[in-house]
C-alpha cells in the first residue's frame, strides 16, 4: 500500500508578470519523512512553499496539503493550523519581546506544547524579556524555529532554515530539527540550496530547476540508482548516444566518455561494449554530483 | 490576540491624535474670551477676497457661544481629516512581519477586519472624547454647551471621517509604506474641500459639510443623506480593501 502523502503537488504553475516562477512542478511528500527541497536561488522553492501555505495563489495545477486544497481560503486556514512555518527572512514581530511573541503565537494553537516551549527556551538560551528586533540572526532563527516546533503541528515547512547562520549554529539548528522530528514523528519539508545539510538530515529529496522537478525520490534510492560510467578509449572518445533509460548527461573529454545515469549502469555497459572501450569504470555519485549534473543537464 | 496586536500597532497614533485633538478642543474653548474681542474687527460683509469673506462669515457665526464652538471646532476639519487618514494607514504590508502573520491559522478577511474595526473604534474615540471636552470646559469661560449637541456633532465627525480613514486603509493595501496612502488621502481631501467651496453657493453639501454637522447647526436636522452616503462609501472602500488583501500574493 502506498504511503499517504502529506503534500501532494501536481503540475503546479505560478507566473509573476512575465516570469514563470513555478512551471509544472510535481512532488509528493510522504508522512513522517524529512524532505529536502533542493534548488538554486530563484528555482521556485519559496514560491512553492508560499503556495502550500496559501500565501500565493497558483496560476495552474494543484497543491494539496493533508489532502486539502492549498488555494481554497477555508482549507488554507486548516492547513496552517496543522503546520509550523519558518520563512527564509525569519520575519517575526520585531516590537514584541521573546515572551510576548511566544504568548501571541501560542494563542492561535490549541495544541501548543508548553513543555516544548520551556525546553527550547532553555536549550536555545532565548531571553524572554529581550525585544525580537535586538536578537542576533542566529537567535532569531532559533526563536522562529521554537515558534514553529511548539505549535503541535503535524508538518513543519522551513524555507532555507539555516540561511545566514555560521557552521556551528547551522549544526545546532539541524540537530534540534532532526531530534524534534524523530521524537514527535512529524513530517518536515525544508527548502535549501545547501546540499550538505540536505544530505545530512533528509531521507527524501526533490531537486527543482526553473520551477520544475528534475529529480524526486528517497535519498538512499537515488544513491543506489545514480551511477557514473566512465569509458576510456584508445583515441578520442566517440560521439556516442545511448538508448538506455535514465541517461542524465553524456560528456566527452579527450579519450574519456562519461555517462551519468539515474537507472544504474548495466544497460549502459551493455551498449558501451559496441564502442569497444579499453577500460570501464562505474562509480556511485554523491547528492552534490546528482544536483550539479542534473542542473547542468537542464541548462 | 489579533485585537491586542492591532491596538499595540496603532495605539501611539491614536493616543497622539487624541492628545492633539484634546489640546485643539480645549484651546478653542479657553480662547473664547480673547477671540470674541476680535470679532468687531472682522472685515465687512461685502469684502472682496475669499479669506475676508470667510472671516466675516465666521464672525457672524460667533454671535453666540454655540456658533462660536461650531465655527472654531466643528467647522475646522483639517486636523480631524489628517487624524482619520493617519489612523487608516499601516497594516499587513507595512508592519514587516507579513509572512509570520499570514502563517497563522487565521483568514485574511479576519486579519483585515480586526485591523479595520480597531481603527474605527479609535476613530470613534477621537471623535467623541475631545468633543465631550467642549461641554465640560465651557463653564470655565462662563458659558455652557449642550451635551446632546456635542454628541450629534461627534457622530457627524466620525461618520464623515470614516471616508478618509477607509480611503487611507484601502490605499494601504496597495502601497508598502505609510506615506503614499497618507499623502494620496490628504490630496483627495484637498480636492474634495475645493469642490465643496466651489459648490457652496449652490447650497450643496459634501463630506466636509456632513463632517461639521452644518445642517444640524443651522436647522437642527441631521444630514441623513450625507451620513448614509459617507457610511456607504466607507463600507465600499473597506470591502475593496478586504478583497485586495484576500487576492494578493505575498
Amino acid at each position: 500500500m502506498a504511503e499517504p502523502s502529506v503534500i501532494d503537488v501536481a503540475n503546479l504553475r505560478k507566473a509573476w508578470a512575465d516570469v514563470e516562477a513555478v512551471n509544472g512542478l510535481t512532488l509528493q511528500v510522504p508522512a513522517g519523512s524529512i524532505f529536502g527541497f533542493l534548488g538554486r536561488n530563484g528555482a521556485g522553492k519559496t514560491t512553492t512553499i508560499k503556495v502550500l501555505l496559501g500565501m500565493v495563489r497558483p496560476s495552474g495545477g494543484t497543491a494539496r496539503v493533508f489532502e486539502l486544497p492549498a488555494d481554497a481560503p477555508a482549507s488554507s486556514v486548516e492547513i496552517r493550523r496543522r503546520t509550523g512555518f519558518v520563512s527564509e527572512e525569519k520575519d517575526l514581530i520585531d516590537y514584541m519581546t521573546v515572551g510576548e511573541i511566544v504568548r501571541f503565537t501560542a494563542a492561535f494553537y490549541p495544541r501548543w506544547r508548553r513543555d516544548l516551549e520551556e525546553k527550547y527556551l532553555r536549550a536555545f538560551e532565548l531571553p524572554s524579556d529581550r525585544k525580537v528586533k535586538l536578537l542576533s540572526r542566529g537567535m532569531r532563527t532559533k526563536l522562529a524555529l521554537l515558534l514553529a516546533l511548539c505549535r503541535g503541528a503535524e508538518l513543519l515547512v522551513l524555507d532555507e532554515p539555516t540561511s545566514g547562520l555560521d557552521p556551528a549554529m547551522t549544526e545546532e539548528v539541524l540537530q534540534a530539527l532532526v531530534a524534534h522530528a524523530a521524537g514527535e514523528g512529524m513530517t518536515v519539508f525544508f527548502s535549501s540550496h545547501q546540499i550538505a545539510e540536505v544530505d545530512q538530515i533528509a531521507d527524501r529529496v526533490a531537486i527543482i530547476e526553473r520551477g520544475r522537478t528534475v529529480v524526486c525520490g528517497a535519498l538512499d534510492d537515488l544513491r543506489e540508482r545514480y551511477r557514473r560510467v566512465q569509458l576510456v578509449f584508445d583515441g578520442d572518445a566517440p560521439a556516442a548516444s545511448f538508448r538506455a533509460p535514465g541517461i542524465v548527461r553524456v560528456r566527452r573529454r579527450g579519450r574519456v566518455l562519461t555517462v551519468l545515469s539515474s537507472s544504474g549502469a548495466d544497460a549502459i555497459l551493455d551498449e558501451a561494449r559496441a564502442l569497444a572501450p579499453v577500460a570501464t569504470d562505474v562509480v556511485p555519485v554523491t547528492l552534490k554530483e546528482i544536483f550539479l549534473e542534473t542542473i547542468a543537464a537542464e541548462e | 490576540m489579533l485585537w491586542h496586536k492591532a491596538w499595540v500597532e496603532t495605539r501611539w497614533r491614536a493616543l497622539v491624535g487624541l492628545g492633539v485633538l484634546l489640546c485643539s478642543a480645549g484651546g478653542a474653548v479657553l480662547l473664547y474670551p480673547q477671540l470674541m474681542k476680535l470679532v468687531p474687527n472682522a472685515p465687512p460683509a461685502d469684502a472682496g477676497s475669499i479669506i475676508a469673506r470667510q472671516i466675516r462669515e465666521a464672525a457672524d457665526l460667533m454671535r453666540d457661544y454655540r456658533g462660536y464652538v461650531f465655527a472654531q471646532w466643528f467647522r475646522q476639519p483639517q486636523l480631524w481629516t489628517i487624524m482619520a487618514a493617519i489612523l487608516g494607514t499601516g497594516g499587513l504590508l507595512t508592519q514587516g512581519a507579513a509572512l509570520f502573520t499570514l502563517s497563522m491559522p487565521v483568514s485574511r478577511e479576519r486579519l483585515i477586519g480586526v485591523r479595520a474595526l480597531v481603527g474605527l473604534v479609535e476613530l470613534l474615540a477621537l471623535a467623541i472624547i475631545p468633543t465631550l471636552l467642549l461641554p465640560l470646559l465651557s463653564p470655565v469661560v462662563g458659558e455652557s454647551y449642550p451635551l446632546g449637541d456635542a454628541l450629534v456633532h461627534a457622530l457627524c465627525m466620525f461618520v464623515a471621517g470614516t471616508v478618509f480613514f477607509s480611503l487611507a486603509f484601502l490605499l494601504s493595501t496597495a502601497f508598502a509604506d505609510v506615506w503614499r496612502p497618507l499623502l494620496l488621502t490628504l490630496a483627495a481631501a484637498v480636492a474634495l474641500v475645493s469642490i465643496e467651496l466651489l459648490l457652496r453657493r449652490t447650497g450643496a453639501h459634501g463630506v466636509f459639510g456632513v463632517m461639521s454637522g452644518d445642517s444640524y447647526f443651522r436647522t437642527g436636522r441631521l444630514p441623513w443623506l450625507g451620513l448614509f452616503a459617507s457610511a456607504a462609501a466607507s463600507a465600499a472602500m473597506l470591502w475593496l480593501a478586504a478583497l485586495s488583501i484576500s487576492r494578493r500574493d505575498f
